[in-house]
């Protein structure tokens, strides 16, 4: 009997379920937003401001539209993991780093992009790459200098020790400093296999094909490539950074040279004072050569969230976003490197020492890396056990050979 | 004898207590009058016989809710319950709407979700139906005999009185069941799927797999690892449940005793001081703590000044020039041992404070005109009324340390990285406990599959030690030792 | 035997000195980091090298997008006072009718709690985010406090040992005079368990303060200012922020530290109370 209490609240929260759950679903059908349109953006901290005025420039452009849009915080770095979680609360336009756009695809977050001509036209080659998949075009290139290059310290490394590994750590150590560079990630590890020739593919299954543990194609060795690593972590001036450390460790002095990117130009100036300069990553002795040691060059976007429900005006937005006059603004209020071709021509940005030497390294060794999900932690341990210098003097081969087994596993 | 019958009692009780129910249930249709057959049908019927036109008019109600919401809820998401979803989602851009023209897609994981919650709620109105015949045949006995029938405000009166549980219950066991036992069976559910990163919904659909997660958490090989890291996590996890338990357990109540000795002066001042290191939170201490021990941090800083650095270099137990207190696996694990144990101490201490001051001074005191000195007291009086006393709660602290997701979570996650390749591949760490490997599956590799398979295991470890520890405990009764 | 006793008493409480330096020794070094002048983190000292008041100032009166900690404080306040409320409400309904009633089933329900606990909690979260997206409680502080209180009802075990202790002589007495259940257990039984309910209340209060990981996948919109402190805290902490926003986290901190650690130990006095006050054997 009193059980039917127990019943009737437990039905009555149903119903309650029900009716909203069903009643949500409708309203989604019908005509939303109807004259006001509601948009949601997510930029980086960093951006906030500079998103905002922007937003507001294209408010203005667009008069005779009534809208609300509202600014989120969201890193480029983490966008695909909050945006994965529940797609459809995601934010209309988000701004998210090259390396995610796969998986993005692959989830139907991206929209298509309609006109393609204003993007493929107005903005370098390898942004637009980088943007496509399957050749679909599916983000807005806005930044190019997602990329690592070398930092060196004039007072400590000339310019033309500044060529080499070897010279450079030769240098640092004469000076009682260090030169640091982060080994334990698949995002700066791979570029000493990039330069050497090497390959990372993503395959449809979300499995990556490495050829590491073999010959490149210009005939080095994995091993060889592996070993030139190790040589770099036993220098006593090299100092292995961890992923994400680099702006503490600048700031403590004691670096005479790093491989960063543009995003910590900032503290690397206040770190080396008029010493401060750039240029694109030096060579690494490998097999007995000097080989140029490679990049993996990255692209920010912004992306259309395709479950919006006002996509067509997100697409609006997220044009506006990235267009030229916003690539200059990006550049004159934050120094981003932008990736519209107009912009990245003009004088004060070559002149930018820092975005300068992304540009060169991105021209000369930079490659678009494209890789499936299952092949960062094990290239982030590898980079781990480059960086400790082999402690267990495992066999290389068989290191290499287990990296790219791991990695191609299926997206599972 | 005794704990083989209580091992098998809740399992038999409970298939015993469905056999009965039936039973009745049946009984009530059979030798029920007109009003009982009537409620088959019509569940207000049986109450309107006998004079609760109140009662039957609710309950009538409450039927037509609920039949309402199986047709046209219920069942379209029950029968979908045995494919998770057909139709895959497609959308296409509109140019002249500005808008996205989505298909009627499935979306696979809120098929389960309302699947098993409609599943679920069936059963419930099934048994409430069932139990409605019982209740009305009941009542018709009850008529029968010529004893009362209460009217709808005694049936209110005795909500207060002989049936207050329920009214006590109803609402936080609601609470319980959308909010813990639900969300519980559609993620057991998922451990049969393969949801992943491949198959996520809103774009895509993932199905029933059966046993297949499982198979792949026992075998292994360079490309499928699981198995290799789900053994030594386990491993890890049961060998820092006991050293994390066992350390701040003594420890708590070595400094209790320190505490309460009767040569502390100030006792509360200095109590006061160790629980003020548990009044901040865990996730801004133990982040502080990680900084403390990082590879530049102010402790290698000041060991490097000191000299040990290089005098531990030189023993060979450290390669690099830093102590890597949280980034080799051997000392890490040391290290978070240690630090648990600045964690857990002030808990342990305030409880058994708490027991000690509960000892019968009586007993210590005819001890003592016995002779006894103060070991002695302590070997054979204290420790062993400790024991009794937190027995239970040493039990559900070993199983609260296997879940102890903030110490390790908030002291590796960004620091630590593995050198073993093998468990690189399944995105596990030397350091992992179940939990955070399951957590980290969870939010960076949407690999929800596995994390129930490993949140199942890890529930079947715990119960198998919590059943064992219990019988154990309720086996040595020590409170006859005490008398 | 006097000298002994003073040896013995001075190494007693030099031994509680230096444990008790090494209990306190990050809480001193988040307060003197709060006080830096320095907006990274030290690693080569252990007292900042210029004091400053501006962390706090900064943190409290000039919110950034980063740092919004007054609008982290109301949120985080607001859901811990329903849910204090909420939880404890349930905390104490189920230890009472698990405690003082007997009825069928008593037992077998005690032990699904017990075997419901034994879960990791974190394998629902994503289920209890989509049954809270179908009803719309997302990213809504509303839906953090139905997530931190619906499930309460399973941590009874503590007031529920309290609640064994009160005589039943109490209960039958009341029910002798005519009192129902319901009459009892307000009038008679909640007066005498004051500890308990405190200890319940507080430790129901302080769950939303420390919880970070539900709280960030249930408040997703990326608007800073809807955040709890715990995430707020701990999103300062993230790489690239720490160098700028360590010493505004250590005074954050702080300012949450102060009130929490008050509640902490008012509630810590009356749980010893309570277990110890609580057995009223002869």
């Amino acid at each position: 009997m009193k059980k039917k209490i127990v019943s009737v609240l437990l039905c009555m929260a149903m119903i309650t379920t029900a009716t909203v759950g069903c009643g949500k679903k409708e309203s989604n059908d019908s005509a939303a937003g109807g004259e006001t349109i509601k948009l949601k953006v997510w930029a980086a901290e960093e951006d906030q401001d500079l998103t905002k005025e922007l937003i507001s420039k294209f408010e203005e452009e667009n008069k005779d539209q009534k809208f609300d849009i509202t600014v989120g915080v969201e890193s480029e770095s983490t966008a695909k993991d909050t945006i994965l979680v529940d797609p459809e609360a995601a934010a209309d336009v988000f701004a998210f780093a090259s390396d995610q756009i796969t998986d993005l695809v692959n989830a139907n977050v991206l929209q298509e992009v309609q006109d393609k001509d204003t993007v493929t036209n107005g903005n370098v080659e390898g942004s637009v790459e980088a943007a496509t998949v399957d050749g679909t075009l599916y983000a807005y290139p806005f930044a190019a200098d997602n990329g690592y290059f070398l930092y060196y310290d004039k007072n400590v490394v000339s310019d033309e020790d500044a060529k080499s590994w070897d010279s450079i750590l030769a240098d640092c150590e004469a000076a009682g400093k260090k030169a640091g560079m982060v080994f334990a990630s698949g995002w700066y590890a791979a570029g000493f296999f990039y330069g050497a020739g090497f390959t990372t593919e993503l395959n449809d299954d979300g499995s990556t094909t490495m050829d590491w543990n073999k010959t490149s194609s210009t005939g080095i060795k994995g091993t060889d490539v592996a070993q030139g690593m190790i040589d770099i972590a036993q220098n006593p001036a090299f100092l292995p950074i961890t992923d994400g450390d680099s702006t503490n460790q600048i700031a403590t002095g004691s670096l005479g040279a790093v491989v960063s990117g543009t995003w910590d130009s900032t503290a690397v100036q206040e770190a080396f004072g008029d010493g401060y300069a750039a240029t694109v990553l030096p060579t690494f002795t490998c097999g007995g050569q000097q080989i140029q040691q490679g990049s993996a060059a990255g692209y920010k976007m912004m992306g259309v969230n395709a479950n919006s429900k006002q996509v067509g005006w997100a697409m609006e937005l997220a044009k506006y976003l990235t267009n030229e006059e916003s690539q200059k603004t990006r550049f004159e209020k934050r120094e981003i490197g932008p990736s519209n071709i107009k912009v990245s021509e003009s004088d004060e940005v070559k002149n930018n020492i820092a975005l300068a030497a992304v540009t060169a390294q991105n021209d000369k060794a930079g490659v678009v890396q494209m890789v499936g999900s299952n092949y960062w932690d094990p290239a982030k341990s590898f980079g781990e056990i480059m960086a400790q210098g082999n402690p267990d003097n495992e066999d290389l081969q068989s290191l290499l050979d287990n990296l790219v087994e791991a990695a191609s596993q299926a997206s599972n | 004898m005794n704990n083989v019958k209580k091992k098998k009692n809740p399992m038999t009780a409970f298939f015993e207590a469905i056999g009965r129910f039936i039973k009745e249930f049946g009984q009530a249709v059979k030798d029920g009058d007109s009003g009982v057959k009537a409620s088959l049908l019509l569940m207000g019927a049986g109450y309107w016989k006998r004079g609760q036109k109140l009662k039957g008019v609710l309950v009538t109600l409450l039927e037509i809710a609920v039949i309402l919401y199986n047709v046209f809820i219920g069942f379209p998401y029950i029968g979908k319950l045995g494919h998770l979803g057909t139709v895959q989602q497609e959308m296409i851009y509109n140019p002249t709407t500005m808008k996205n023209e989505v298909n009627n897609y499935d979306n696979s994981l809120l098929c389960l979700l309302f699947g098993v919650i409609s599943l679920v709620f069936l059963i419930v109105a099934v048994a409430l139906w069932m139990v409605n015949i019982r209740t009305t045949y009941k009542l018709q006995k009850r008529a029968e005999a010529g004893k009362h029938i209460n009217t709808f405000k005694e049936d209110c009166r005795e909500l207060l009185n002989d049936k207050f549980h329920f009214t006590l219950l109803s609402l936080p066991v609601l609470g319980i069941i959308i909010f813990n036992v639900l969300p519980l069976i559609v993620m057991i559910c998922v451990a049969f799927t393969n949801y992943d990163q491949n198959h996520m919904p809103p774009a895509k659909l993932f199905t029933w797999v059966g046993l297949a997660n499982f198979k792949s958490l026992f075998t292994t090989s360079m490309t499928v690892t699981f198995g290799y890291t789900f053994r030594r996590i386990l491993v890890w996890t049961l060998i820092w449940a006991v050293f994390a338990t066992v350390t701040t357990y003594v420890g708590g109540i070595l400094l209790s005793l320190l505490i309460n000795s009767k040569l502390t002066r100030f006792k509360k001042m200095w109590r006061t001081l160790f629980v003020t290191s548990i009044a901040v939170p865990q996730f801004v201490t133990l982040l502080l703590i990680r900084n403390f021990f990082a590879s530049n941090g102010i402790v290698n800083t000041f060991l490097a000044h000191a000299g040990i650095t290089g005098f531990l270099k030189h023993l060979g137990w450290i390669s690099t020039n830093y102590v890597p207190f949280l980034t080799n696996p051997t000392w890490a694990k040391v290290t978070i041992i240690m630090i648990n144990i600045w964690v857990g101490v002030p808990y342990l201490m305030l409880i058994a404070t708490g027991v000690l001051m509960n000892i019968p001074e009586e007993l210590k005191e005819s001890a003592r005109i016995d002779g006894a000195n103060k070991f002695q007291i302590f070997k054979s009086i204290t420790m062993p009324y400790m024991l009794f006393i937190t027995g239970p709660y040493l039990v559900t602290q070993f199983t609260a340390n296997i879940n102890n997701f903030n110490v390790i979570y908030l002291l590796t996650q960004d620091v630590y990285t593995t050198t073993n390749q093998k468990l690189a591949a399944s995105q596990g760490k030397e350091i992992d406990l179940l939990v955070t490997w399951l957590y980290r599956l969870t939010s960076e590799q949407y690999n929800y599959k596995m994390a129930a398979v490993i949140g199942i295991c890890v529930f079947i470890v715990c119960a198998i030690i919590t059943l064992f520890a219990f019988n154990f405990l309720i086996k040595g009764d020590k409170e006859d030792t005490f008398k | 035997m006097s000298k002994k006793k003073v040896m013995s008493t001075i190494a007693v409480h030099v031994l509680l000195a230096v444990l008790a330096f090494i209990w306190i020794l990050p809480i001193i070094w988040l307060a003197v980091t709060s006080f830096s002048g320095y907006d990274g983190m030290n690693t080569s000292r252990f007292f900042p090298e210029t004091w400053s008041l501006k962390n706090y100032t900064r943190i409290l009166f000039h919110p950034d997008t980063v740092a919004q900690f007054p609008a982290w404080f109301k949120n985080t306040l607001i859901i811990a006072i329903f849910t204090c409320i909420i939880s404890s409400c349930f905390v104490l309904m189920v230890s009472y009718a698990m405690s003082c009633m007997r009825f069928k089933g008593r037992k077998a329900m005690m032990n699904i709690a017990v075997m419901l606990q034994l879960f990791p909690g974190f394998l629902s979260m994503i289920a209890i985010y989509f049954i809270l997206k179908s009803i719309n409680l997302t990213n809504s502080h509303v839906g953090m406090i139905f997530v931190y209180s619906g499930a309460a009802g399973l941590g009874y075990l503590v007031a529920k040992g309290f609640f064994d202790t009160i005589p039943t002589s109490l209960r039958e007495a009341a029910y002798l005079e005519g009192a129902s259940e319901a009459r009892t257990f307000f009038t008679i039984v909640l007066p005498l368990s004051k500890p308990i309910v405190v200890y319940t209340v507080i430790s129901s209060f302080l769950v939303p303060w420390t919880d970070f990981v539900f709280a960030k996948i249930i408040l997703n919109s990326g608007i800073s200012s809807d955040w709890t402190v715990a995430i707020g805290l701990y999103n300062m902490l993230k790489k690239q922020l720490l160098p700028s926003y360590f010493s505004r986290f250590c005074a954050g901190g702080m300012l949450v530290a102060i009130p929490i650690g008050i509640l902490f130990i008012i509630m810590q006095k009356f749980y010893v109370e309570g277990i110890t006050g609580g057995s009223v054997k002869g």
